[in-house]
């Protein structure tokens, strides 16, 4: 009798614990089943091309032939080095600004709802056409950019910096700011608000200047919100072909080749998907090692802290 | 002394004007130039292209896109996508949300790292198998291939936002709620969710941007011209022998109107709702 | 009783009806790629014509843009999506051709009547690889000289130039003379290999891409030359510095807007160009021979193929031809800014003019032009002009390369690909 429920006890036992180490799955598996089966298992197939050398209507298997061409293709070191002028500034200027703004709407102003609503308008913004629309405008036939730049004194006449080997990453970084402020705009200022106003009180009672309370209250706060907008942006950045693509088609010559606009043209236009696939897992792996960096460091902040 | 703390408040002030002034200018202008293009006359457009306001101004592009094109076509396409992935994606990633907000388990770093490996790659390295995959499904131009494809691709960041708005509502909420014999998931329900709904109105705002503006996908999936969205409509401006930019940029102002309108309404919602819970990320 | 019998019958009649349309109805599913607002308009309203003229063949347009055509087209076939019929720029028979994609149409030919106006060029044209007809060819676009006629006044020059050391010096001059404005509309960025062909062919002497051996001529001396001739063109300031990376837009704008006074272009920029400049300030003189006394100016062509995959052979067949008899091309032609492919057309009103004389006289004077076709046989030929060509000519006009070391480049590509074909095809 004892037997018969103590058995009956171990196997309810066993029903809570699976349930309850179920329980999650069961939140994540939509997630999870769209995932895997509409990304995951592609991307799989893609990596697998990698390992083939493809024409527009044939392959044939080759081994890591495509990596041991990738590791000695100059063409492949000029866009990692350009990848990382073109991540680093966009990224560094549109967090900055971002988080300018976010400081800055945070008071209370004459106009503020406004001027919060249309912070967000070159976001909403479909990126091709964001390309487009800042290409015609440092075109001097129609565009007034050059115009200004010369009479600035920037330039010594009045072109498109698009057609300088030299300075034509800044057309599409110029471009990219405009379209990603309002991202960090609008995430850093959410962040902000959520900080409890008795923390500034407490510090300016204690006599703690503007910056020290900058530095002291919101950074410590806003660090978790910083660090994973901060990833997540320099991931899209970094596989981002629409805007170069479209200003500048990866040149004059080269000078503005990223790798994501490198694995399209070669998928495109000298249709090798093999290659193409070899860069792209290049990047991936880059990638997931940068995220993971990051990682550690939103742990070792989020420890001192 | 009260003097001078004035003086700087009016500096201060002025200051802060004057830089909010600087960024609105900086963020409407090239909008602003759209605008001025689509109201461009024809044979104005390359004479006087460098003026900040034609000297006419004509409607007659923005009559031919209504009318002529098949834009309104385009544009409900682009709204059904967009409006579907965004609630199917919203929903999603609520549950996962809370799920990597709650849960402690074994493997959470792992998945965290999935949703992460999803946002890593450049589409096109997937287009080909994709296609291929949704041909046989006869998933390829029609509507219901690119809400999914969609669905997938930003369930990454919709679920870290739902998280971080998950991380700001404590948990002795549905803690109470279950001692008092709802089920977890009733207590998310009826508890949780109300109190996160101004973030799931961001997040909704958000995915539904991704999805308007998305070109490559609606590019290569969809062929008939019942099918397309705006995005790819607005290549068709885009001839190999012209680029009709009256239309073109009409078009667009178009279809930002509907967006503009959605953000003004949900932007009460968008920084309310990331304050619920963005403390923790 | 009666009720349920009158209705079994209407219903029975109407699905014989519907089954009847429905077999005899077939939908040929047409793809454009070179597309506009006016030429989809225009298409469908002669498919329209088509359709009323034959019931029971429906005709689908899918128009893919441009800009991404060739991408979209190769992933739709790729993916088995493969359409009845497509129009085909002359550089992408090479790759669906030479693997296998498209029909041989000489046996439908056979029957027309209308391939007895058919110019021979057609069907030459549209049978260079293996000797097949795998398509036929709607129009021409051959370059010749736009200038414009007030900037060469202002810069004293009487005229356009005839060879090619005139041409150097009135870009020279004019650049010179006039602040602000170039003497040479230069191509830098996507499609730019039409002019370089010509400078170089032109200098060198010789026509076309390769020797009757098979090997190129891009990189003998003359054909550097012409290239250097570019290059030179652009670093001392001949040419507007915007123009490395003008396409076709930029460099029709930078014409019609008198920033640069000369360009290399074909019937289509007419239309943009026409539409924006007063005709008196403009005309279309045929290019300036070189060393040999002749020039070689390209001659590009599109027109329609059929998908060898296709499932509705003859009805296809009968949309095309129609599209394709003397009537709707002349009207296709006009519309979109080709050469029409049937004789007789310079008689017609449209091309009688003296904005058409240029493109005609370079048609018909064989002694000093010589109109060179790219190999469209080459599978690679698409990969050449989009991934050889553009970054490293811009390196040449931006000082980075050598003429000769880009050159020889080409010509290694060029070569390879030629011995590679004719290899397959002894």
């Amino acid at each position: 009798m004892a037997e018969a429920r103590s058995d009956e006890i171990n196997s309810q036992a066993k029903m809570r614990r699976l349930r309850i180490w179920a329980e999650p799955w069961l939140y994540l598996s939509p997630a999870l089943i769209f995932i895997v089966t509409v990304l995951l298992l592609p991307l799989v197939i893609g990596i697998s091309y990698s390992f083939y050398k493809f024409s527009a209507f044939h392959s044939e298997y080759a081994g890591f032939d495509q990596y041991r061409a990738l590791a000695a293709d100059p063409v492949l070191y000029h866009s990692l080095s350009n990848t990382l002028w073109w991540t680093g500034a966009s990224l560094i200027l549109q967090f900055f600004l971002g988080l300018g703004l976010a400081l800055i709407l945070n008071r209370p102003f004459l106009g503020r709802k406004l001027v919060q609503a249309v912070v967000f308008l070159p976001w909403a913004v479909p990126t091709f056409l964001t390309g487009l629309t800042w290409a015609w405008l440092f075109n001097p036939l129609i565009g007034p950019i050059p115009h200004v730049l010369y009479f600035l004194g920037i330039q010594s006449e009045a072109v498109t910096i698009l057609a300088s080997p030299d300075h034509a990453m800044w057309g599409p970084i110029a471009a990219n700011v405009w379209y990603g402020i309002p991202f960090f705009a609008i995430t850093l200022l959410a962040a902000r608000k959520s900080i409890p106003t008795e923390l500034y009180e407490a510090a300016s009672i204690d006599g703690a200047t503007a910056w020290q309370q900058f530095t002291k209250v919101t950074l410590p706060f806003l660090a978790p919100t910083i660090a994973i907008t901060v990833m997540l942006r320099t991931v899209w950045i970094a596989t981002f072909a629409d805007l170069i693509y479209v200003m500048t088609a990866g040149g004059p010559a080269g000078s503005t080749e990223t790798i994501a606009t490198y694995i399209y043209v070669t998928t495109f236009k000298a249709l090798d998907k093999g290659y193409a696939s070899a860069i792209a897992v290049l990047l991936l792996v880059l990638l997931i090692l940068y995220a993971l960096l990051v990682i550690q460091l939103r742990r070792r902040l989020l420890r001192d802290f | 002394m009260v003097g001078k703390s004035n003086l700087r408040r009016a500096f201060e002030g002025t200051g802060l004007y004057m830089v909010v002034a600087l960024y609105v200018i900086f963020a409407l202008f090239p909008i602003y130039w759209t605008v001025k293009i689509s109201v461009t006359p024809q044979n104005l457009l390359y004479s006087e292209g460098i003026k900040l306001w034609p000297s006419k101004i004509t409607l007659a592009n923005y009559r031919s896109v209504l009318a002529a094109s098949d834009f309104p076509r385009y544009f409900l396409n682009s709204m059904i996508v967009s409006i579907s992935t965004s609630l199917l994606v919203t929903a999603i990633a609520s549950l996962a949300g809370y799920a990597l907000s709650r849960f402690i388990f074994p493997g959470k770093v792992w998945v965290s790292l999935l949703l992460l490996l999803t946002q890593t790659f450049p589409l096109v390295m997937v287009i080909p198998p994709i296609f291929r995959i949704m041909g046989q499904l006869g998933l390829t131009d029609n509507l219901y291939g690119l809400i999914i494809i969609y669905t997938a691709f930003n369930i990454a960041f919709a679920t870290f936002l739902m998280q971080s708005f998950f991380d700001g509502v404590p948990k002795d909420l549905e803690e109470a709620a279950m001692i008092d014999g709802c089920s977890r998931f009733q207590a998310l329900r009826r508890i949780i969710l109300p109190l996160t709904l101004p973030g799931m109105g961001a997040t909704v705002a958000f995915v539904f941007t991704a999805a308007w503006s998305e070109l490559l996908f609606a590019l290569m999936l969809i062929n008939s011209e019942g099918q397309k969205t705006f995005s790819v409509g607005l290549l068709t401006f885009i001839g190999k022998f012209a680029v009709d930019w009256g239309q073109m940029m009409a078009a667009s102002v178009l279809a930002l109107i509907p967006v503009c309108l959605f953000f003004a309404f949900l932007q009460r919602y968008l920084v309310t709702g990331l304050t619920a819970g963005a403390v923790k990320g | 009783m009666r009720k349920f019998a009158l209705s079994m019958c209407f219903g029975v009649a109407a699905m014989a009806l519907s089954t009847a349309s429905a077999l005899a109805d077939t939908t040929v599913q047409l793809v454009e790629v070179i597309t506009s607002p006016q030429r989809t308009e225009f298409l469908k309203s002669q498919l329209a014509e088509f359709e009323k003229a034959n019931p029971g063949i429906h005709v689908e347009v899918v128009s893919l843009p441009w800009g991404e055509a060739f991408e979209k087209f190769l992933s739709m076939v790729q993916a088995g999506q493969i359409p009845d019929m497509v129009e085909m720029p002359e550089r992408w028979m090479g790759l669906y051709a030479n693997n296998g994609q498209l029909e041989d149409l000489g046996a439908y030919m056979k029957n027309w009547d209308e391939a007895k106006t058919l110019g021979d060029r057609a069907k030459q044209l549209g049978s260079t690889v293996k000797s097949t007809q795998f398509m036929i060819p709607y129009g021409y676009y051959i370059n010749a000289m736009f200038w414009n006629k007030k900037l060469f006044k202002d810069a004293g020059l009487s005229g356009p130039p005839q060879t090619m050391d005139e041409f150097a010096a009135d870009a020279k001059q004019i650049s010179a003379k006039l602040p602000g404005k170039y003497g040479y509309c230069l191509r830098g960025g996507p499609g730019a290999f039409g002019s370089i062909q010509q400078f170089m062919d032109n200098v060198d002497g010789k026509p076309g891409y390769f020797n009757a051996d098979g090997t190129s001529i891009f990189n003998e001396e003359g054909a550097v030359k012409g290239l250097q001739m570019l290059a030179d063109i652009y670093q001392k300031g001949w040419a507007p510095k915007d123009s490395v990376s003008w396409g076709f837009n930029e460099l029709v704008t930078g014409f019609y807007t008198g920033t640069c006074a000369m360009l290399n272009q074909d019937p289509d920029a007419l239309i943009g160009i026409a539409e924006k400049m007063k005709a008196d300030d403009f005309a279309v003189a045929p290019w300036p021979v070189g060393t040999s006394g002749k020039a070689y100016p390209a001659l590009g062509y599109a027109g329609w193929a059929m998908m060898s995959a296709s499932k509705h052979k003859d009805e296809t067949w009968k949309v095309m031809s129609f599209l394709l008899d003397n009537k709707q091309n002349l009207g296709w032609a006009k519309t979109v800014g080709t050469l029409p492919i049937h004789n007789g057309a310079e008689q017609d009103e449209h091309f009688k003019t003296e904005q058409f004389s240029g493109w005609f006289t370079e048609l018909k004077d064989t002694t000093k032009y010589e109109l060179v076709t790219p190999p469209t046989y080459l599978e690679n030929l698409g990969v050449f002009y989009d991934s050889q060509v553009p970054k490293n000519f811009q390196a040449v006009l931006l000082g980075q390369k050598t003429a000769k070391e880009v050159a020889d480049g080409w010509a290694k590509f060029l070569n390879d690909e030629q011995a590679k074909y004719m290899a397959a095809h002894k």
